[in-house]
């Protein structure tokens, strides 16, 4: 099972701003279920997001960010029947929005198709589960921890092995739990096999091809040294306005998780755009193979995160699905991740002073983030299909759910049963 | 090693002042700059340093933004405090962080919880014994109105007869050391194990874990005419501190009170319920067990990790132990327990290295005392207020107070965990809380936590340098 990670981004028409954020304001209340898109009713969509951005030079733009199940053309035709009332009335607020009623199915999918970005780089916390399969799984976890609390409770959690069969038995018995059996593996073998062919075919390409690029390259890095040791870096805190409205939005009651929206500058030159798009596409490599058990870079809290290079490699987009504080988050890039995340946001304007374009940067942690919060945006409107639950948490339910009905040894079952 | 400038520091920085026994906390409004500011002056003479130790009686002094506003402290000074300190510890998405909604919230605290109620200064007395405090109360106050200064609480504290908090349990034990003290043998030999962390970390202008400058607000060269204040040289310019400006955060901390009140019965009968027999006899023994299993450690302070199946009084201060080999699945020590959550260690993730290097970036120093008397039956409640004055010290409120608050302590899916919190501090909010204790075959999942620990108030200082103090004594109008 493959996810699909995109967003739909339009230019908004000047006079239409403050209505479309009224509307975003609207559904970011109540996103389940309000009237323009219901997101519950999405089944394949697992995160989603509406972002009104304004910036000067650039107009007002409508990022609307969709991380789903499957392919966009098994996603577009769902999205329509749920929402094509809501989306009318949103991009009717959009430049180029020519479809004259919501009935026009073709002209509206077509319109966003259009629209389509797909990032440069991305990452998946939970690979290969359906949204479905999360809920689910969270399900078959929440009956098995009650009956763990009954066979507690009565004293007939004596071993290991008569816990197990007491709750293999407990699940085979009941038929709401027919299709815990039937779980796919989280990454087929030629999913595994095509992203690390990828990768050690391009890591034996650039070996052999290394007489031609190496001298270029070294020369251009030595230029990239020049400019960054005199490119301007954030001397203020971040502007405090700015950090309270993120704020007000941030850790609701009763959600684990916060999401991320980033729109910052590249620096300028073909070199900085470059350099970039090279970054990026080496991050997406590297991820693909590596980064598909949960964590990306030692960073274990992740859903969705993406880049993508807009304007024609003049900003970046960079949105994030997360777990946990913002300050967890950026302290967790810090900590763990700042030879990667230096090597990206190096390339965007008032970063921390870098060398050789991956050190420094992020480890300058105040400077971090004050030009993190400077360069976010607020999000009109957020949905999460599962506000209670963690990449690691999701995990285990998978884990338990997979490993339930085989028989197991006695340290297996053990292990088994520490994920209760 | 890293050499303090002593005079500069506020005593409380390098000392808990264990010797002093007790002490007093006046919280302050300003009702007259003019004459606070000369209080302020009057004062520091006697504000105790880092310098030399005093048998009797510390005195430190510290500010909310509110009172640094109020004594004139020039905008760009105050601009170049942190957020958390400029808004204080009561704006709506911090108390939904910190937990402070439901019982916690700010409305219904005794102090600092609403601008009517505002605190500008902080006054803390340590003493010998509750005479010299007394004495030297009494000796504080009564010039105050001529001062332009009014009294809004008078705080007491450190009554108890040993470090126990009010629960019963040995508290203060893992204290990370600032370089340049001196306290690391002094903390290897008390607990057999000392994390230095660097002068950054617990006072603005020094370089803190990540190796750059603490921010610290500064003030221009011309607000500074009789130059009080240290100069930011050009090769230490850190956030809102360009060359050249004069340092007002220099030396100085960030202080975070917050009155935590214990409810003691409540406690202890919760854990008497919830281990009683069948026939509903106390088992006293399985009781304290459970309430070791909340803590962490032992009564006595001996850790969990160390000294599995009972209390060991020799192990009372043992900090000398970590998580990840010992008890990676928190059998021995419950992974949601106080200590776990308040200090994770090397537990976090799957490299104990990283792990530990990470959980040492959120650490402060804990400068807290007991109030009220020792409830003498912990299971039946006497009716009085009793609790704890928590105090830390930190460089950056949001990484390290915020964070231990936040990300650890009221996390409810901390370190993999489902849905609970911090047994005893932790946001517990409905009474449908639960706390695992991790066993084998299987954990046991104690249901219907109440709220233990109530805030009653709380806010932000900064605990400024002698230089600043001076400074902002001589601030003109």
């Amino acid at each position: 099972m493959t996810h699909t990670i995109l967003t739909f981004i339009t230019a908004v028409k000047q006079e239409q701003v403050g209505n479309l954020g009224e509307m975003l304001g609207q559904i970011g209340k109540n996103p389940e279920t309000n009237a323009w898109v219901p997101f519950r009713s999405l089944k394949q969509l697992h995160f989603a997001s509406f972002v009104l951005h304004k910036a000067p030079g650039y107009g007002a733009y409508l990022v609307f960010e969709n991380n789903f199940d499957g392919t966009l053309e098994d996603y577009l035709p769902d999205l329509y029947s749920q929402a094509c009332t809501g989306l009318h009335q949103i991009y009717s607020c959009c430049q180029d929005y020519s479809v004259a009623s919501a009935t026009d199915r073709h002209g509206m999918l077509n319109y966003l198709r259009a629209h389509v970005v797909r990032p440069n780089a991305y990452h998946i916390g939970n690979t290969g589960r359906t949204a479905e399969r999360v809920l689910r799984e969270k399900t078959l976890r929440n009956a098995l921890e009650q009956q763990a609390d009954s066979l507690v409770r009565n004293g007939q959690a004596t071993s290991d092995q008569a816990v197990l069969a007491n709750l293999q038995q407990f699940v085979r018995s009941d038929p709401q739990w027919s299709w815990v059996p039937g779980a796919g593996p989280r990454e087929t073998f030629p999913e595994k096999l095509v992203a690390w062919a990828k990768l050690i075919v391009t890591g034996v390409a650039a070996v052999v091809l290394s007489p031609i690029w190496l001298i270029p390259v070294l020369l251009l890095l030595l230029v990239l040294r020049y400019k960054e040791s005199t490119d301007p870096v954030q001397t203020d805190s971040a502007d405090s306005d700015k950090v309270q409205q993120l704020m007000d939005e941030e850790n609701r009651t009763g959600s684990v998780q916060n999401h991320m929206a980033s729109i910052t500058n590249v620096k300028p030159g073909w070199l900085r755009r470059a350099t970039l798009w090279v970054v990026l596409w080496t991050v997406n490599l590297l991820a693909r193979a590596r980064a598909t058990h949960g964590s990306l870079s030692g960073i274990p809290s992740i859903h969705f995160a993406h880049w993508s290079i807009i304007d024609n490699g003049r900003r970046l987009l960079f949105l994030s699905n997360f777990d946990g504080s913002w300050e967890n988050y950026l302290d967790d890039f810090i900590d763990k991740a700042a030879i990667g995340l230096t090597g990206v946001w190096s390339n965007t304007v008032n970063f921390p002073r870098t060398y050789f374009l991956i050190f420094g940067g992020a480890a300058d942690g105040p400077r971090f983030k004050a030009v993190a919060r400077n360069s976010q945006t607020v999000t009109n409107a957020w949905y999460s299909a599962y506000w209670d639950l963690t990449v690691q948490g999701i995990d285990n339910s998978s884990s338990i759910r997979e490993d339930l009905l085989n028989s197991l040894d006695s340290t297996a079952a053990s292990a088994m049963l520490r994920r209760l | 090693m890293v050499e303090l400038e002593r005079k500069d520091i506020q005593g409380m920085v390098v000392s808990a002042y264990k010797h002093l026994t007790c002490s007093a906390y006046l919280l302050l409004r300003v009702t007259n700059p003019v004459g606070a500011r000369t209080w302020i002056s009057e004062r520091l003479p006697g504000v105790t340093t880092a310098e030399t130790k005093h048998e009797k009686i510390s005195i430190n002094l510290a500010f909310t933004y509110t009172g640094l506003e109020n004594l004139g402290l020039p905008q760009k000074g105050l601009d170049g405090f942190s957020f958390p300190f400029q808004e204080g510890m009561t704006a709506e998405y911090r108390s939904r962080l910190l937990g402070d909604i439901d019982e916690n919230d700010p409305t219904g605290w005794d102090w600092g919880g609403s601008p009517e109620d505002r605190v500008d200064v902080l006054l803390l007395l340590f003493g010998e014994d509750n005479a010299t405090v007394d004495a030297e109360l009494q000796r504080q106050q009564a010039g105050l109105a001529d001062r332009g200064m009014k009294v809004v609480k008078t705080l007491f504290a450190g009554r108890e007869p040993n470090t126990h908090e009010h629960f019963g349990f040995n508290d203060g034990i893992g204290q990370p050391v600032m370089e340049g003290t001196g306290n690391t043998r002094r903390q290897l030999q008390r607990t057999n194990h000392a994390t230095e962390l660097p002068v950054g970390e617990f006072l603005l202008s020094h370089p803190n874990v990540h190796g750059v400058i603490a921010p610290s607000p500064t003030v221009k060269p011309e607000e500074d005419p009789m130059q009080l204040l240290a100069v930011v040289p050009p090769d230490a310019a850190g956030l809102n501190a360009e060359p050249g400006m004069h340092d007002f955060g220099r030396n100085g901390s960030y202080l975070v009170f917050r009155q935590l009140s214990q409810r003691v019965a409540s406690f202890w009968n919760f854990l008497d319920k919830a281990t009683c027999a069948a026939d509903g006899a106390s088992d006293p023994a399985a009781r304290d067990r459970l309430g070791a299993k909340f803590v962490g450690r032992w009564k006595s302070g001996a850790p969990l990790v160390l000294s599995p199946a009972k209390d060991d009084p020799k192990l009372a201060n043992e900090n000398n132990f970590a998580y990840f080999d010992k008890d990676p699945y928190g059998l021995s020590c419950p992974i949601g327990a106080h200590v776990r959550r308040s200090n994770p260690r090397d537990s976090l993730g799957p490299d104990p290295k990283t792990a530990l290097n990470s959980a040492n970036h959120h650490r402060i120093l804990r400068r807290g005392r007991s109030y009220g008397h020792r409830l003498e039956n912990p299971l039946i409640d006497d009716g009085e207020e009793r609790g704890l004055h928590f105090i830390c010290l930190n460089s950056d409120i949001e990484r390290q107070f915020e964070f231990v608050q936040q990300t650890w302590l009221n996390n409810p899916v901390f370190s993999g965990l489902y849905d609970e919190v911090d047994p005893l501090v932790g946001n517990l909010a409905k009474g449908d809380r639960l706390f695992t204790v991790q066993a084998g075959p299987l954990r046991r999942r104690v249901q219907n936590l109440s709220r233990f620990v109530v805030v009653k108030g709380g806010a932000y200082f900064f605990l400024p340098s002698l230089r600043a103090l001076d400074y902002i004594g001589k601030l003109q109008p």
